[in-house]
Formats: structure tokens, C-alpha cells, sequence
């Protein structure tokens, strides 16, 4: 049990400092391609225009 | 091998154990005695132990008591140094400090004590060349040693030194990372107001290796939501990443006294963010105005990543304790101080 601990906790260190490394985490982004922003601005909305939040209260 | 004898405790729930006397011309008289496939290898132990509060010790070695019971003869084969006969009855009380046992044997004539140590059924094969396999053992044996014993305080010292590294990992991080504020966009929203609809804010440098952004979002809500669609676009790359946040804060009170809900901040990570130009893209929505502020922060250790891995790593030492625990349970629950006789078979 020590030995497969040793292993265990090494791996859970490994991917601690992995995570804090690289900034990985779980996220809810979604990612697209767009046109440039500096020279049309509202270029953009295209990406992610279209949704309108209506949640809350 | 020079007698045999076998008892039987006196009651309902009876149970019987074997005694095999053996001689040594050189080392003397020694008992191995058998129950349910454990054995204990026990010779006569020269002087009288001392009472303690929840046993006896003796040589130096604290016993707990383990039962008490009133046994008789039942068979008997063989030569003994005394004459032991069928139905001779007598108290017998067994102390355990796994693999040490001791045990008295108490007639109205005499006390004996005993001391005694465990040994694996398969070395009394081996010992006396007896082919097939020992009985097989049933449940823990009252002396049995604990597999989990050694194990302890490595188990111990190895979760205190991960801990510390995790710790020392964590902190390094935090030393060490940027945490620069790369965008700071304050807007205000109204609705119905194009120009309020959608800011862009000027472009900024995120540098250094991959890593995240922490959005940090502050409003003045009071009993009020807003929603903001946020967009980080490389200009390099042309990738924009899309996420939304809710913020919402309400309070009041009521019957049960003053009550809230949310916050008027919220925040956010973007993870594994490439170095680049910039700009955030901040859209608000909802039904009043709101005053809002985002802050974009580069490479921010997570704290949140500390307490995960210091919590899988207490997994194993939690079940090493309860495989522990459970193994010692089944031990006592052959014991006079037990509560419970449900205890499964080892």
C-alpha cells in the first residue's frame, strides 16, 4: 500500500504543479475565429451574437 | 508431539480450541494451540504479570485483556507433566499485545501464567513437514499481527511530506507567478442605450509562458442581475474566447430575519491563455443600469487546485485507517469487549 501510495501521491504532485503551470482548468469558453478586432469592432458580434440571456431573476 | 488435549468453554455459545504439548530434551515443554486456523506457539512464563488499568503487563510489554471464559477438558491424548483429565475445568483469561499473548489458567489450586506469540499456520506445516495446507483461517485471531501495523507510520510521515509538497508547490506558484493586471475596462450599462450595449477595450500584452487569466467582474447591483458576454481575442491569431457570466446580488428580510443571495462580483479563469495583443470585449445585459468593472489578471495560481490535491491525497490514508480499524474490529469482535458479533469472517 506504501508503494502504490508513493505512486499516487507523486502523480497527484505531478498534476498539481502541471495545472499550476500551464493554467489548465475546466471552462465553459468557446472559441472561434474572427476578423480583426482593432480595425471593426462590431465585426466580432458575429462570433457570438445572436444569444440573448434570460436567466436570473 | 507428546500429548494432546482439547477445550471446550463452559455456556450457550461454547467454543472449543487444541492444545499440542511438545518436548525438548533441551529447550523444555512448549504448547501450540489452535483455534479457528490461528495458532499460538506458548510456554509456561516464569513470574506473575502486573494489573494494569484495562489489562496486565509484563517483561515490559503492556497486554490488553482480551476474554475470560470458563473451559473444560474435553479429549485428551497422550503425556502431560500433570494429569489432566476430561471435564477438569478451569478460568482461562487471554491478554494480546499482537503477536504477544499471555494467558492465565486459574483452578482453585493454582494459577498458571502463559506467554505466547503468533505463528503463521503454514510455518507449523513446514515445521512438522505435514503436506496439504494448514485449516484455513477463519475471522481475525486474537493475536494475530496486523498487516496494517508496520504500515502506519510510513503511511504517516509519506501523507505529511505530500502535503508539505503540495503546499511548498502551491506556494512557489504563488511566488513565482506573474499576477500582473493586464486590463482593467470600467463601463456603464443602460438598456436600450446602443452605445452602452458593447465596450472594447484597448489592446494589452499578455506575456510569459501559457498560462491563465482570472476575470474578476464588480458591479454596484443592488437586488439586481446582469449578464455579461466576454470575449478575449487574440489579435495575433484572430481566436476569440467566449464566456459568459451571471452576476447577480439580492437581500431583504423576512420572518426569519435578513436574508442574501450572490454577490455583486464574480469571478472567472481562463485557462491556458497563449501570450499575445489583446482586447476584452465586455457585453452587458439586463433589465436596470448597472455600473460594472472588469479586471483581467495573467497567470494566477488556483488555490482551488491545492485544496483538490490535498484531498486526494488524503484518500489513501482515510482508507488505510478504515482498512485498519475494520481489521482490529474483527479482532475484538472475538473479544469479551465487543458490541457487535456481525461482524464478516477474515
Amino acid at each position: 500500500m506504501i508503494k502504490a501510495y508513493l505512486v499516487f501521491g507523486g502523480l497527484v504532485l505531478a498534476a498539481l504543479t502541471w495545472t499550476h503551470y500551464t493554467g489548465w482548468g475546466p471552462s465553459n469558453v468557446t472559441e472561434e475565429k474572427v476578423k480583426s478586432v482593432r480595425n471593426n469592432p462590431g465585426s466580432y458580434r458575429s462570433a457570438y451574437g445572436g444569444r440573448s440571456y434570460t436567466g436570473a431573476k | 508431539m507428546i500429548g494432546y488435549l482439547v477445550r471446550t468453554t463452559l455456556g450457550d455459545a461454547g467454543y472449543s480450541w487444541f492444545e499440542y504439548l511438545l518436548h525438548n530434551p533441551t529447550l523444555g515443554f512448549r504448547w501450540l494451540v489452535e483455534y479457528h486456523g490461528h495458532w499460538v506457539m506458548t510456554r509456561t512464563a516464569p513470574g506473575v504479570p502486573d494489573t494494569t488499568a484495562g489489562g496486565v503487563s509484563y517483561q515490559g510489554v503492556d497486554y490488553r485483556h482480551f476474554s475470560t471464559a470458563k473451559a473444560k477438558v474435553v479429549a485428551v491424548v497422550g503425556e502431560f507433566p500433570w494429569t489432566p483429565r476430561v471435564d477438569e475445568r478451569a478460568v482461562v483469561e487471554d491478554y494480546v499485545a499482537p503477536p504477544r499473548m499471555l494467558s492465565s489458567e486459574r483452578t482453585p489450586q493454582e494459577t498458571t501464567w502463559s506467554t505466547g506469540e503468533y505463528v503463521d499456520g503454514r510455518t507449523v506445516w513446514t515445521a512438522f513437514g505435514l503436506k496439504d495446507s494448514p485449516p484455513e483461517r477463519i475471522g481475525v485471531g486474537a493475536a494475530q499481527p496486523s498487516p496494517y501495523a508496520a504500515a502506519g507510520r510510513p503511511m504517516f510521515l509519506l501523507t505529511c511530506a505530500f502535503i508539505a509538497a503540495a503546499v511548498l508547490v502551491h506556494l512557489l506558484f504563488s511566488v513565482l507567478s506573474q499576477q500582473r493586471l493586464v486590463a482593467d475596462v470600467i463601463g456603464e450599462y443602460r438598456p436600450g442605450a446602443a452605445d452602452s450595449a458593447l465596450v472594447v477595450s484597448e489592446p494589452f500584452s499578455l506575456g510569459g509562458r501559457t498560462s491563465n487569466v482570472m476575470v474578476e467582474v464588480s458591479t454596484d447591483l443592488s437586488n439586481r442581475w446582469a449578464y455579461f458576454t466576454l470575449t478575449l481575442v487574440n489579435e495575433d491569431t484572430g481566436l476569440a474566447k467566449t464566456f459568459g457570466r451571471e452576476v447577480g446580488y439580492y437581500f431583504g428580510r423576512d420572518s426569519d430575519g435578513s436574508w442574501s443571495e450572490g454577490a455583486n462580483w464574480d469571478r472567472a479563469y481562463l485557462p491556458s491563455v497563449v501570450s499575445g495583443s489583446y482586447v476584452l470585449l465586455v457585453e452587458p445585459e439586463g433589465p436596470s443600469p448597472v455600473v460594472w468593472r472588469v479586471r483581467l489578471t495573467r497567470d494566477v495560481p488556483r488555490p482551488m487546485w491545492l485544496w483538490l490535491a490535498l484531498g486526494a491525497m488524503l484518500v489513501p490514508p482515510i482508507f488505510f485507517l478504515w482498512r485498519r480499524a475494520a481489521f482490529e474490529s474483527r479482532r475484538w469482535s472475538e473479544s469479551d469487549h465487543t458490541s457487535s458479533k456481525d461482524d464478516d469472517d477474515d
